[in-house]
C-alpha cells in the first residue's frame, strides 16, 4: 500500500510536470522570464518592452497564472494571456470564440467545460466577478484541457496584480549559422539578465520542472509517501521478525551446517528484499488504479492525463525504493537471525 | 599409531547464569579414524560434550583443540564446522522446502567453496546411501528411514573428518536403527572416518569399539 500511495502520489505530480513541459513544448516557448526568488513571481509588466527590443527575442508575452476554486469541488489553473497571445495557435476551439481583450469573458478547457456542464454563452463566477464563457477549446496538456483562459487584465485584477505578471513566456529567433541549441539557449539568458537585472530567463523544460506549483506537488507527494512507505517498512520489519522466529530451528540447522553469520543475514535481507519487490509490483497496480481514479474524477482529471500512465522512471523508482525498504526493514531481524547460537535455536519449538 | 584429532581438556559448561553444570572438567582425547559412542540418562552432558566436539558452542572453561589448535580461538568456528564436521541429528532437520537433492547441497551454499558439479556429488552421496529413486522428492514424501539417509548424504558433503550424531536411531523403528547403523559403520570404514554417536541405546553404545559413559557432567 506504501508503494501504492507513492506511485499515486509521485505519478500525481509528475502527471502535473510533464502538462507543464507539455504546455510549453506546444506552444513553442524556449524560455520563461521570472523573479530571481520565483515563489509566486511577479514581474513589472514595463519589462516587456525591454524584452522585446532585444535582438535575441521574437516575442515576449505576459502571463498571469495562478490556481483558483472555480466551484467548491473543482478548482483549476486560470491564465491570463493578451488576445494576441501566440499560445493561442495550438488551441483548437471547439465551441464559440476567441476572447477579446479586457472582455469580461473566458475560455474553458473541455475537460473542465464537461465537469463544469458548462458551455460557450454560459456564465463563470470567479471570486465574486461573473464573466461569459465564449469558447471552449482543446489542448494538448492536460492542464490546458482542465484550465479557464480569461484576458490578462481581469487576470490582474482578479489577482490583485494591477500592472505585474507571473512571468514573460519568450519565443526566441533562430539560432545563429553554426551555433548549438545550447549557445543558443545560453546568449540569449545572458541578454535577458543583462538588460533586466533581478529577473531570470529560465528554459522553459527547467521552468516546468521548478514552478512553485510542481514544486510543492512534488514535496507533497514525497512527504506523504514518505509516511506511507515507513508504514510499509514497519510491516515489512514485522513479517520478517515473524519469519526469523518461526524459522529459528532452520537457521540454527544452517549455522550448524557451518553457515555463517552474513550468509545467514545475507538470505534474510534477500527475502525482505523480494518481499520488497513482490510489494513494489502489487504496489504499481494499485498506484496505476489511483491514478485512474484521479484522472476519472473531475477535481484532479485536469491534471492527471490517465492516458500517460506510470512513466518508466516512477516504477524502476518505485521498485528501488520497495526494495530499499525491504532491505532496511530487513536488517534488526537478520542481525537478530544471524546473532542465534546454532545450538539455542535447533532446541527452539 | 593414529593421529590425535580431538583433545579435550578440563572442560566445564554452565548454562543459565551458572545455575546448571552441564559439564564438569571433561578430559578426552580421541584419534583420526575411531569409532566411538558416548551414552548417559539425560542431563548427564553427552549433548553438550558432543556440541563442543562439533564446534557449536564453546566450553565456560577449558579448551577443546582439534589438531592441536584450540577450536574457538584459533580455529574460526564456523570454517570449523564447515569444514570439518559433518552433524546428524535425531530430528533429521532436513528443510521442507526442498528436495533430497537440494538439501544435500545445503551445506555448500553457505558460504564456503562449492564443488565443481555439485549436483552430480550430491547425487553419487543420495546413490551410495540407496535413494537414487527419492531425489527429486521432499522430505515429507520420504521415511523417517529415508529422511535420516538423506542427512547422512548432507553430513558428507564437505567431505569431514569427524561425522558427529546426536541419537540418530532415536526416532526410527528398530529395522532402519539397523539399517542406519549399518551405513554409518560402512561410511566411518570406508572413508577413515572419526564418528562419534550420542545414544541412549546399549546395543549402539555398546556396538563401537569405544564406549564412553557419562553421568552428571562427568566421564566416568
Amino acid at each position: 500500500m506504501g508503494i501504492g500511495a507513492f506511485v499515486t502520489l509521485v505519478g500525481f505530480s509528475r502527471s502535473f510536470e510533464v502538462g507543464w513541459e507539455k504546455l510549453y513544448e506546444i506552444a513553442g516557448t524556449d524560455i520563461a522570464v521570472i523573479q530571481k526568488t520565483f515563489m509566486n513571481s511577479s514581474v513589472d509588466q514595463s519589462a516587456g518592452a525591454t524584452l522585446n527590443a532585444l535582438p535575441e527575442i521574437e516575442t515576449a508575452e505576459p502571463m498571469v497564472v495562478n490556481m483558483m476554486d472555480i466551484t467548491p469541488e473543482i478548482n483549476a489553473l486560470v491564465y491570463g494571456w493578451p488576445d494576441d497571445a501566440y499560445e493561442f495557435a495550438p488551441l483548437k476551439i471547439q465551441q464559440g470564440r476567441r476572447f477579446q481583450d479586457d472582455a469580461a469573458e473566458v475560455m474553458l478547457g473541455d475537460l473542465l467545460s464537461e465537469s463544469l456542464g458548462k458551455k460557450a454563452g454560459d456564465t463563470l463566477d470567479l471570486q465574486g466577478t461573473t464573466f461569459q464563457i465564449v469558447g471552449v477549446f482543446h489542448g494538448g496538456s492536460a492542464l490546458e484541457a482542465g484550465a479557464v483562459i480569461m484576458p490578462l487584465g481581469q487576470m490582474q485584477r482578479l489577482s490583485g496584480m494591477d500592472g505585474k505578471v507571473t512571468a514573460f513566456h519568450v519565443r526566441l529567433k533562430p539560432a545563429k549559422p553554426g551555433e548549438s541549441a545550447e549557445e543558443h539557449m545560453h546568449r540569449a539568458q545572458a541578454a535577458i539578465e543583462k538588460a533586466l537585472p533581478g529577473l531570470k530567463a529560465v528554459p522553459a523544460m527547467e521552468r516546468a520542472s521548478n514552478n512553485q506549483l510542481v514544486v510543492l506537488a512534488h514535496a507533497v507527494a514525497w512527504g506523504t509517501s514518505a509516511i506511507a512507505l515507513l508504514v510499509a517498512a514497519l510491516g515489512i520489519a514485522n513479517t520478517m521478525a515473524m519469519s526469523v522466529f518461526e524459522r529459528t530451528r532452520e537457521i540454527g540447522v544452517l549455522r550448524a551446517l557451518g553457515w555463517r553469520r552474513r550468509r545467514v543475514m545475507l538470505l534474510i535481507l534477500m527475502e525482505a528484499a523480494g518481499l520488497g519487490l513482490v510489494g513494489g509490483l502489487v504496489g504499481l497496480l494499485v498506484g496505476w488504479g489511483g491514478l485512474q481514479v484521479l484522472a476519472a474524477i473531475p477535481q484532479t482529471a485536469g491534471i492527471v492525463s490517465g492516458a500517460s500512465g506510470i512513466a518508466w522512471g516512477t516504477m524502476v523508482e518505485a521498485l528501488g525504493i520497495s526494495i530499499l525498504v525491504g532491505v532496511v526493514a530487513g536488517i534488526a531481524p537478520a542481525y537478530r537471525g544471524a546473532r542465534l547460537s546454532p545450538v539455542e535455536a535447533m532446541r527452539h519449538e | 599409531m593414529s593421529e590425535m584429532l580431538l583433545d579435550v581438556r578440563q572442560a566445564r559448561k554452565r548454562y543459565e547464569d551458572g545455575q546448571i553444570q552441564a559439564l564438569d572438567g571433561v578430559d578426552l582425547t580421541i584419534a583420526a579414524g575411531e569409532f566411538i559412542t558416548i551414552s548417559g540418562p539425560s542431563g548427564s552432558g553427552k549433548s553438550t560434550l558432543l556440541h563442543l566436539l562439533g564446534g557449536l558452542d564453546t566450553p565456560t572453561s577449558g579448551d577443546v583443540l582439534f589438531r592441536g589448535r584450540n577450536i574457538g580461538t584459533e580455529i574460526d568456528l564456523d570454517s570449523y564446522r564447515a569444514t570439518h564436521v559433518g552433524f546428524i541429528f535425531q530430528a533429521f532437520y532436513l528443510l521442507p522446502s526442498l528436495t533430497a537433492m537440494e538439501n544435500v547441497q545445503v551445506p555448500w551454499l553457505g558460504g564456503g567453496d562449492a564443488p565443481r558439479g555439485r549436483e552430480e556429488t550430491a547425487r553419487d552421496l543420495l546413490c551410495e546411501l540407496g535413494l537414487e529413486q527419492r531425489l527429486r522428492q521432499y522430505p515429507s514424501q520420504l521415511s523417517a528411514g529415508e529422511r535420516q539417509r538423506v542427512a547422512i548424504a548432507r553430513s558428507l558433503a564437505n567431505h569431514p573428518d569427524i561425522l558427529l550424531a546426536d541419537e540418530p536411531t532415536g526416532n526410527l523403528d528398530s529395522a532402519n536403527t539397523a539399517k542406519i547403523m549399518e551405513i554409518l559403520k560402512g561410511i566411518q570404514q570406508r572413508r577413515g572416518m572419526t564418528l562419534i554417536i550420542v545414544t541412549h541405546e546399549d546395543e549402539i553404545a555398546n556396538s563401537a569399539p569405544r564406549h564412553i559413559r557419562m553421568r552428571d557432567g562427568r566421564i566416568l
